[in-house]
């Protein structure tokens, strides 16, 4: 990635608080057009690193740039941030809230109000307008949140666990906005624990444990990096082949398939060619990619999370 | 500048375009007039007159006290009260005095007894019994020896009004009593006894002069709306932050604006608010006194008020200005470090006891405007604002001072919101609990 394509870059952040180190030479670029995935567990730094970004708190060391700019009050109308902890006044009527936030991001009069008319519509909330929020549902209390968060039309959108709370119908709608940025070039970056959400929005994603950068890089690239070479195959006539030690090192027997682990710089295309060569009947030859799940597992490590952080885990792996 | 604004209309508006501070607006002048009226209507209310028998067996000291619960009588001694403390009666004023004498004189009955040759000891039985009975409701013991007990005993134990009227009358009654025996004529005695006629005033270094009393009414007036201001609207900051700070709603903000703007704009918007108000009520106050002035003569009334110039107006919204963003930077703060408006309660205790202690020094100031603890108080910070008005209303201090005052107050605010900002920007994001000094002291350093 070069930093010319990248909208932010964030170039050896670093962060104390008193001994403690919150987030410890941070790397990483996000460009436009793409939903970057920034995950780790809680505590690990994920909402330190966002507070610098928006503007809330300066790096004690490192840069955080925005479309070049350093970031700051200067560019903090760019920026739409969804905190995870969200709030709403609570007795104020909905489209006076709007309005504040609005202004606060330097969007006022006709023009906001247009704007909060079109996003609360989209969002079937129309009359909920002069509501209060004391009035409103969870879910509700959510998307006016959203609608908040991009009302003055951000370049870079920050949403810190945005779907905890929203029904699946919520979700999905959430998802089709999302994606939507994503189309207009704007830069989204999503932050979440919970790795199949991730896995199914992102494009690039960055894991952070400990304060520290784990792995990062494209979805793509990254699960390149962790596969071990593993080809599901189902079929029959494959004879001697899975038997060859130089091109198999592990064979393992399901009900209706077989797993086989490649040796180190075997390649998949040729055992798929020797198969058909020696006239095997492929039925499914698939190369089986870790899940984002497994590589957090792996590098993050069950033992070192919290109990509560455990079972949301494998949760997510059944 | 642009999002300060908008926090500023926004903190403005949330205050002002609610339906509560419209009633607080109206309500606060009404207590003020309720509490004020009811106690005199509720006075004049007829009861049940106090069907009361007197045990004289001379029959003197019952005569005269009859004679001083009727309504001439009753009258002839208020018009002598006003007269001693040099009030000018009006007609209507003269009416009303007539008026409350008719009623308090309706309200005993006196009911004949002969107590014949029975002891103490069967007269109170006796009575007591009637008073059981209802039949009366009061009996009066008047002893031989009138430097003995007089007893007074009353079925309405709680009516002091009445008690004090019967006192009054009694200790007339006894005193003429003494003045006959002593061959006194009463008349003489009353001129013996006219006070003088003394006009308490005050001049200042100008050589002004200004009615004293008039001086102390109003320097407590203007020193309790100062006071009743600064803590109704330092609450609601206290209240606003921490509204922000427990919902998570702070963090929008930061992400949005900075902690300066966003603190400066929420002193400001509540400030224009309390403003707001007091200037309801301020130009009320005025619109009625123009009004009654007009209705009726209040020159001599108006006479002693004490001048109140333009630029001392100013003056006096300098000096509310300076007190309210002194006190409601530190509202901030505490708002800031604490998670609720109970705890937030308990942390501005210090603050609203100084705030009392600067109204008290207000009373020390106008009684010797000119000294030094008068002019170390008005300069102080927190001080200042409740009696350098004061001070300037009693005896306007040189111009120097004024000044002097004005810039240490105003480097003060400077400082104190600088203070707060720094806490505040760390604070608003600390959820969970409540801070301690050490903390506040850490984040303040970070910051």
């Amino acid at each position: 990635m070069s930093e010319e394509k990248a909208s932010l870059v964030v170039d050896s952040v670093t962060k104390r608080f008193d001994d403690f180190t919150a987030v410890d030479g941070l790397n990483f670029e996000v460009r436009p057009g793409r939903v970057f995935g920034f995950l780790g567990p809680n505590g690990a730094g994920k909402t330190t690193t966002i507070r610098m970004i928006v503007g809330i708190t300066a790096p004690d060391s490192g840069e955080i740039r925005l479309f070049g700019e350093k970031v700051g009050p200067n560019v903090q109308d760019r920026i739409g941030y969804l905190p995870e902890e969200r709030g709403l006044y609570k007795k104020m009527k909905v489209v006076d809230q709007l309005r504040y936030f609005a202004a606060l991001k330097g969007v006022t009069g006709s023009d906001a109000d247009r704007r909060i008319d079109r996003w609360l519509e989209r969002m079937n909330l129309a009359e909920w307008k002069s509501k209060k929020t004391t009035d409103l549902s969870k879910g509700m209390q959510q998307k006016i949140q959203f609608i908040s968060t991009v009302l003055h039309e951000p370049d870079l959108l920050i949403l810190d666990e945005p779907f905890s709370g929203l029904d699946p119908v919520n979700v999905e709608f959430m998802i089709d906005v999302l994606s939507e940025f994503r189309q207009n070039e704007k830069t989204v970056i999503f932050s979440t624990h919970l790795m199949e959400t991730a896995e199914r929005l992102c494009h690039d994603i960055i894991l952070i444990n400990k304060s520290k950068k784990v792995v990062g890089g494209s979805l793509r690239e990254v699960k390149e990096s962790y596969g071990k070479n593993v080809i599901a195959l189902r079929g029959s006539g494959f004879g001697e082949i899975l038997n060859d030690a130089s091109l198999v090192a592990k064979r393992t027997e399901h009900a209706d398939e077989i797993e086989v682990e490649l040796t180190d710089g075997a390649d998949g295309q040729a055992l798929l060619k020797r198969l058909v060569a020696a006239g095997a009947n492929v039925t499914k030859f698939e190369q089986v990619e870790p899940s984002l799940n497994d590589i957090f597992i792996e590098r993050i490590g069950e033992a070192n999370l919290p109990e509560s952080e455990r079972n949301e885990i494998s949760e997510t792996i059944k | 500048m642009k999002k300060f604004l908008a926090v500023v209309k926004h903190e403005y508006k949330k205050i002002v375009f609610k339906w509560t501070f419209l009633l607080g607006t109206l309500l606060l002048p009404l207590l003020a007039v309720v509490f004020s009226i009811v106690p005199m209507i509720l006075f004049t209310i007829k009861g049940e007159p106090t069907k009361i028998v007197v045990v004289d067996r001379d029959g003197k000291v019952a005569k005269r006290l009859r004679e001083n619960l009727t309504a001439e009588k009753l009258a002839e001694k208020s018009a002598q009260a006003a007269k001693d403390a040099q009030f000018e009666i009006s007609r209507s004023q003269n009416d009303q005095l007539q008026q409350n004498a008719k009623n308090a004189a309706s309200g005993f009955v006196f009911v004949d007894y002969f107590p014949g040759s029975k002891t103490d000891e069967q007269i109170r039985e006796e009575l007591r019994a009637l008073a059981v009975d209802k039949q009366i409701d009061a009996y009066l013991l008047v002893p031989a020896d009138d430097k003995a007990q007089f007893e007074f005993v009353s079925r309405k134990g709680g009516d002091f009004i009445a008690g004090s009227i019967i006192d009054d009358a009694l200790n007339d009654a006894i005193r003429s009593e003494r003045l006959a025996k002593a061959n006194i004529d009463e008349k003489t005695l009353t001129a013996i006894n006219q006070k003088v006629k003394l006009t308490k005033k005050s001049i200042d270094d100008e050589g002004r002069e200004k009615d004293s009393d008039m001086l102390l009414a109003a320097s407590f007036v203007i020193g309790m709306m100062i006071y009743i201001t600064l803590a109704i609207y330092g609450q609601m900051i206290l209240g606003a932050v921490v509204e922000e700070k427990e919902t998570r709603i702070a963090e929008i903000l930061f992400s949005s604006a900075t902690p300066f703007e966003l603190m400066l704009g929420k002193l400001a918007g509540v400030g224009l608010a309390g403003l707001t108000q007091l200037g309801i009520w301020v130009s009320s106050v005025a619109a009625l006194v123009a009004f009654v002035a007009v209705q009726s003569d209040l020159s001599p009334f108006l006479a002693g008020m004490p001048t109140v110039t333009p630029v001392m107006i100013l003056l006096f919204l300098i000096y509310f200005l300076l007190g309210y963003f002194a006190f409601a930077s530190l509202f901030a703060l505490i708002g800031s470090v604490v998670t609720t408006v109970q705890e937030g309660g308990q942390f501005s205790f210090p603050v609203i006891m100084t705030m009392l202690v600067g109204f008290y020094f207000s009373f020390a100031v106008i009684r010797d405007p000119n000294s030094s603890l008068s002019f170390w108080v008005s300069i102080a910070p927190f001080f200042a604002p409740m009696t350098m008005p004061v001070r300037i209303l009693a005896a306007t201090p040189p111009w120097w001072e004024i000044v002097l005052s004005v810039g240490i107050n105003a480097l003060a605010i400077v400082f104190l919101v600088w203070v707060a900002s720094r806490v505040y920007r760390i604070g608003m994001l600390m959820y969970g609990k409540r801070a301690t000094i050490p903390e506040i002291w850490r984040w303040f350093r970070q910051a």
